[in-house]
This record gives structure tokens, sequence and C-alpha cells, in this order.
């Protein structure tokens, strides 16, 4: 480290404090600072204000119906992602790339497009919703609802995480298991499933804090009742377009600590997670 | 910590082989496998067995189908005919699993996740066998296999060397009905190898499992196959003891993959070999051949034996006449390259001359045919030649090939 310095500017890398500043300074105003500010503001009327207005019946409600139904959308994802990964990294059938495709999308189209979408099948006049309603069956406007659009937003994350592990890991021990006598369901337990922990636990954690945090397609969905159908960023926007933004800001620092949490464990995972993959 | 009490009594010799109601002698046979991928065939119409206890060497080239049978044998690739059988059952139709075969892989493919103990225990563990017989016989092939030190590690913490006795002791857990190795020891550099096939084949000579390798390497083959099966393209060419296939190759491939070897053009002429002008005595060799029959006459470098003077031992039989066109010390042995007159008529009366004129090396008239001898030190030493020196050429031994000019007449 030191001779390359020494090599540049009289014992000085100049290009080394200007770069990273460069990236701090750009940083500061974009991310930093938002997040700073809803700290700030957050706590400004005093930690009291704060704790009262994230206790407040309706708060806790939000936070809550967020997990459950980040939960439960991840909990599918991750089995159906397991699932899709192992079926079309391991198979070769027509149509494969196709369904790759479309598993993918998902990323690409607008939140609200996805809501609208899910409205259009379960809504009461929708496809699937205009033979559900007359039996008593309403899936729009529900928790159930919630799930659905964040199962859809979420789909490809867990998916794209596990199926390059999928494709990388190595056929032989797979088939080692089997000459030593393990069933498929044998060898996917003590085998392939190890394998993928670390993808597996990526996965989750993607799945979860983009789910909590969906606004775009749950607020087509869920109707934004609270107590009933409103999540935490839901919670966020009506609280804001109300002018109460105290109430505002305490569930957003919430989800900004959660999400903060969410990638630590992530980034600090990685070495785990590496180990996984390198004796693949 | 050594186990309390053992269910087997100590003996070095114990088979970790599966006990059979059947002594057939045969451990494993593969009948008229074929095999094509997209139409391209891999495999024509093999056929070997293995016997009880004995190790069996595919070898091959790159892409010669040896690891199509390995994997036939072992359930993971299907025959389009043929069958499999081990020990007296067929068992073409069963899945991998249900084989009871095992495999030792290049890559080892040990567990990850799994310590050594674990990955040997994983057999029984899937058998849902009692914990104590898994404790057992864990200790006892850690034992075998030397790795007592090493029982809490992960693979990753492992030589190549200690990561292929695991993947051994884990096929030998759960007393496999044969053993595959697919290139064994293609992973790992050339002074281990040597080191390690040694003990393997000291390893299996104790437990008596019936194996089958698969190599490129000849050196691998000679040393590690009680018989050797030579594949080429798909076919076999030859299945013999290494004595066999080095020392009597069945065909011009075989002679030339197992090794060096120089290869002739002759006609069988009265219990002899004519090359050119030379004449080969071959009485007992021509024996399977009719008069003006086109044969290959194939030998190994080190069957030449030259001589400065007309004087070849009497285990030699005269060839030719040569000159000396290269010598070189190849280590523990010298290489000659000599250039054989075929193409001189004698004169009358010159036969008993011992070295007539030779004249094909001279720039003008480079005529003759070139071959390689090797000799050990001892002999290199107390006759020494040079490039250019004039030799009588005989061979102690050799092998004759038909020749035949279309591949179909084989």
């Amino acid at each position: 480290m030191k001779l390359t310095a020494v090599r540049h500017v009289r014992g000085y890398d100049v290009a080394r404090p200007v770069s990273i500043g460069v990236v701090l300074v750009i940083m500061l105003p974009l991310v930093f600072l938002p997040l700073l500010s809803i700290f700030i503001y957050g706590t400004s009327k005093g930690l009291g204000a704060f704790w009262s207005s994230l206790t407040a019946p309706e708060a806790i409600f939000a936070l809550k119906l967020s997990l459950v139904t980040s939960f439960w959308a991840t909990v599918f994802n991750v089995v159906f992602g397991l699932l899709a990964a192992y079926v079309l990294s391991r198979h070769d059938f027509w149509g494969r790339n196709a369904v790759i495709v479309t598993i993918s999308l998902p990323t690409a189209i607008p939140t609200a497009v996805a809501g609208f979408a899910l409205l259009l099948l379960w809504g009461p006049y929708g496809t699937l919703g205009r033979l559900l309603n007359p039996q008593g069956v309403q899936v729009m406007f529900t928790p159930y609802a919630i799930i659905l659009a964040n199962i859809f937003v979420t789909f490809p994350l867990a998916f794209g995480v596990i199926k390059p592990v999928f494709d990388t890991m190595s056929r032989s021990l797979e088939e080692a298991s089997a000459t030593i006598g393990a069933t498929r369901w044998q060898t996917f337990w003590h085998v392939t499933l190890p394998s993928l922990r670390g993808a597996i636990v990526s996965g989750a954690l993607l799945t979860f804090a983009r789910a909590v945090g969906e606004f775009g397609s749950t607020i087509l969905v869920s109707g934004n009742l609270a107590l009933r159908t409103q999540t935490a960023p839901l919670y966020i926007f009506a609280k804001f377009n109300e002018g109460q933004i105290e109430a505002a800001n305490a569930i957003a620092i919430v989800l900004a600590l959660l999400s903060f949490v969410i990638f630590s464990v992530l980034f600090f995972a990685r070495d785990w997670l590496e180990f996984e993959t390198q004796e693949a | 910590m050594k186990p309390q009490m053992k269910l087997v009594p100590d003996d070095p010799h114990i088979s970790w082989a599966p006990e059979r109601a059947e002594k057939t002698g045969v451990a494993a046979s593969v009948r008229s496998i074929s095999k094509r991928f997209k139409k391209v065939p891999v495999l024509d119409d093999v056929s070997f067995d293995v016997a009880e206890g004995e190790s069996l060497v595919l070898l091959g080239a790159s892409g010669s189908g040896k690891t199509t049978i390995l994997r036939i044998i072992a359930g993971l690739e299907q025959p389009d005919t043929g069958r499999v059988i081990l020990h007296g059952k067929d068992v073409t139709d069963l899945p991998a699993r249900e084989r009871g075969v095992g495999v030792i892989f290049q890559s080892y493919a040990l567990f990850p996740r799994m310590t050594v103990e674990k990955n040997i225990a994983y057999g029984l563990k899937i058998r849902h066998r009692r914990r104590k017989e898994r404790r057992e016989t864990v200790d006892r092939l850690i034992e075998l296999v030397q790795l007592e030190k090493h029982r809490k590690k992960y693979p990753w913490q492992l030589s190549g060397g200690q990561q292929q006795r695991v993947a051994i002791a884990r096929t030998l857990a759960y007393k496999p009905q044969v053993l595959l190795f697919d290139e064994p020891f293609g992973a790992l550099d050339a002074q281990t190898r040597v080191h390690l096939r040694r003990e393997i084949r000291a390893l299996l000579k104790q437990v008596k499992v019936p194996s089958i390798f698969i190599t490129h390497d000849q050196e691998e083959a000679l040393e590690l196959g009680d018989r050797i099966a030579v594949l080429n393209e798909g076919h076999l060419e030859q299945v013999g003891t290494p004595d066999d296939v080095y020392n009597h190759p069945a065909t011009e491939y075989v002679a030339t993959f197992l090794g060096a070897a120089n290869l002739l053009l002759g006609v069988v002429t009265r219990g002899s070999v004519e090359i050119g002008t030379a004449r080969l005595p071959a009485e007992k060799e021509t024996r399977r051949f009719r008069d003006g029959q086109s044969v290959k006459l194939v030998f190994r470098p080190e069957d030449v034996c030259l001589s400065p003077d007309a004087n070849l031992p009497e285990t030699c039989r005269r060839l030719a006449n040569g000159v000396i066109e290269e010598v070189s010390f190849v280590g523990s042995y010298e290489r000659l390259n000599v250039r054989l007159d075929l193409a001189h008529r004698p004169q009358t009366g010159e036969l008993t001359a011992p070295l007539y004129q030779v004249t094909i090396n001279t720039p003008e008239k480079m005529v003759g045919v070139p071959i390689m001898a090797t000799r050990p030190k001892p002999e290199a030493n107390t006759t020494r030649y040079k490039t250019g020196d004039r030799v009588a050429v005989g061979l102690t031994s050799f092998s004759l090939l038909p020749n035949y000019t279309l591949a179909r007449q084989r």
C-alpha cells in the first residue's frame, strides 16, 4: 500500500481520498440526508411523542399487518422459488426460457400495474372474482389481497437468488447420494438443501424486505382501510395526507430501521453464504 | 475414541464386500452394451466381466466411452441395448440407488456440509441403521483409511488424497457390490498420483471389493489393474492382464496406446516375415497367418537389441542393419533413434559379412525406416553409441497383427 502511494504524488495518493470523497458527497443528498431527516423530524418533538405515535392502535395494527402479510408472501415465494429453480435448472423442456422470462417479469412491471392486474382478476367484477363473489368469497380488499400483491411483486426475488446456485451446483453430489442409496427426497433433504441454505436465507430476506415496503400494488388491492387492510407504508401515506407528520414519521423510522437490519444481516452473512457455494 | 466392543474381531483381511448366497466368481458383468447420444454411437457392443476381488481398468482416450460405461454400471445412465449383471442379478432396470454400487467420483463428490464422519455414515443413515452400528462401522472405516485425526473435519479442510480416502470409506460403509473409480487421480499432481495409487491398490487388496477403474493413463492402468480393458471409440480392443495387453497387443491401437511401439509392415513368407528386403524368422508367430498375408510387425523400444558388430545375443532375432540417428538420455534409460535399412539387396557372399556399408543416412538418400529403441543404463554405459554408428538390429520379442486395409474386416 505504502509503495504504490509513494509512486503517486510524493508519498501521498491523492486519487484515494478524492474518489472516496466523491462517492460520499454524491450519496449525501441522495441517500444519507433523506434517511437522516426521518430520524431528526421523527424525534424532534421528544421521544415521548415518538413513542405515543408508535404505539397508537392503528400504527401497531399497520405494522403487524405488514409483517404478517410479508411473512406469508415470503414463505410462499421461497418454497415456490425453490421448486421453480429446481425444475427450471434441472429439466429442459419446450418453453423453458419463456417461463424463466415470465417469472422474472414482476421486477420490471410497475407495482400499480401489478395491483391493477390483480383487481381485474380477483375483483368483484374480475374474471375470477365474478365466479367467486356469488359464493361469498371476496378476496380483494382483505389481508389475502395484500398477500397476493406481495407474492406478485416479490415473485422473482427468491427464485433469482436460488436458481444460480442450482445451476452451478455439481451434479455429482446428487449422483453420489443416489449411488449410495438415497431416495430423491433423502438426497434433496440431506445434500441439496444444505448447500442452498445461504441462498434460501438471502432470498427470504430480500423478499421480506421488499414485501414490507410494498406500496403501489397494495394500495389498489387492499382498499386502504384503517385497522382492517392498512399496511405500514399505506399508514404512512394516509397519515401524511391527514397532515399527521409525526405519526407517519414514527412508522417510517421503524421501516427504515427494519430494512437497515435486514441488509446488514445480508451483508455480514456474506462470508457464510459464500462458504456454501465454494464447495458446490 | 475407540469403540469398547467390536462386532467383528480385528482381522486385517476383513471383507467389506457384501455377503452373497451364491458365489459365481463373477462380480460384475457387462453384456453387449450399446449406447448412442443424439444418434452418435458412444458404445458399441461392449462386454466384459469382473471377477470377485479383481480390479479391472478401463483404459481409453478421452471420448472413448469409458465414463459412459461406468455411469451405465452405476445406473446413472441407461444403455440402449445390453445388460448389466451384478453378482448374478440383472440390475439393468434398477435405479442407481438400488444397485448398491460404490462410485468414487473424480471430484470425490464429498458432501460439503458434512464432516468426514458424517460423510462416511451417510450410507448407513439413509438405510436407517442404528446409531451404535453406524458409529462402529465409521470407527472401523476411519481406522482403515487412517483418518483418525481428521474425523471432525469438513471436506474442504482435507487434501486431495484424504478426500479420496473419505470417498472410498463412504462407499465401503454399505458394502458395495463393486467399486467404480472415475479417473481417480485426474485431479492430483504427478507425485501424489503415484503414491496414492499404490495406497489404493494396497487398500483394495485388503478389502477385497471388486473394482473397476477408469483412466486414460497407461502407466496407471498397468499398475492398478489385475486386468486391463482397452477401449477405443466405443468398442473394446482387448481385455487381458497387463502382461497380455502390453506384450501381446491384439490390435495396433492397443500397441500404440499402451506405451511406445514400433510398427513395420511386412508379408508372411514360409515361417518368417519379410519387411522390405529384411527377413525376420518367426516360426511360432506366423503360424496363425497364411503365406503371403500382409501383417504388421509390432515391437516395443525395449525389445530392440543393437550390436556394433553382428553378434546379437542369442535371444535376439536379427531384423536388419541400421544407423544410429540420435542418442538421448531420458532419466532412467537411454533412447536411440535408429534408421533401418530395409531396401538393401545383399550381393552374393555379402550376407556373411556382418555389417555391409550402410548408406541410408546421407542427406541425398534419406531412405530407410526410423524406429525407436531404448536401453537400460548399464548396457548404455558398456557400449556407447554416437550418431552415425552402424549397428545390427534384432528383436527379443514382437507380435504380428493382421494388416487389414478396411476397418470392417476386423
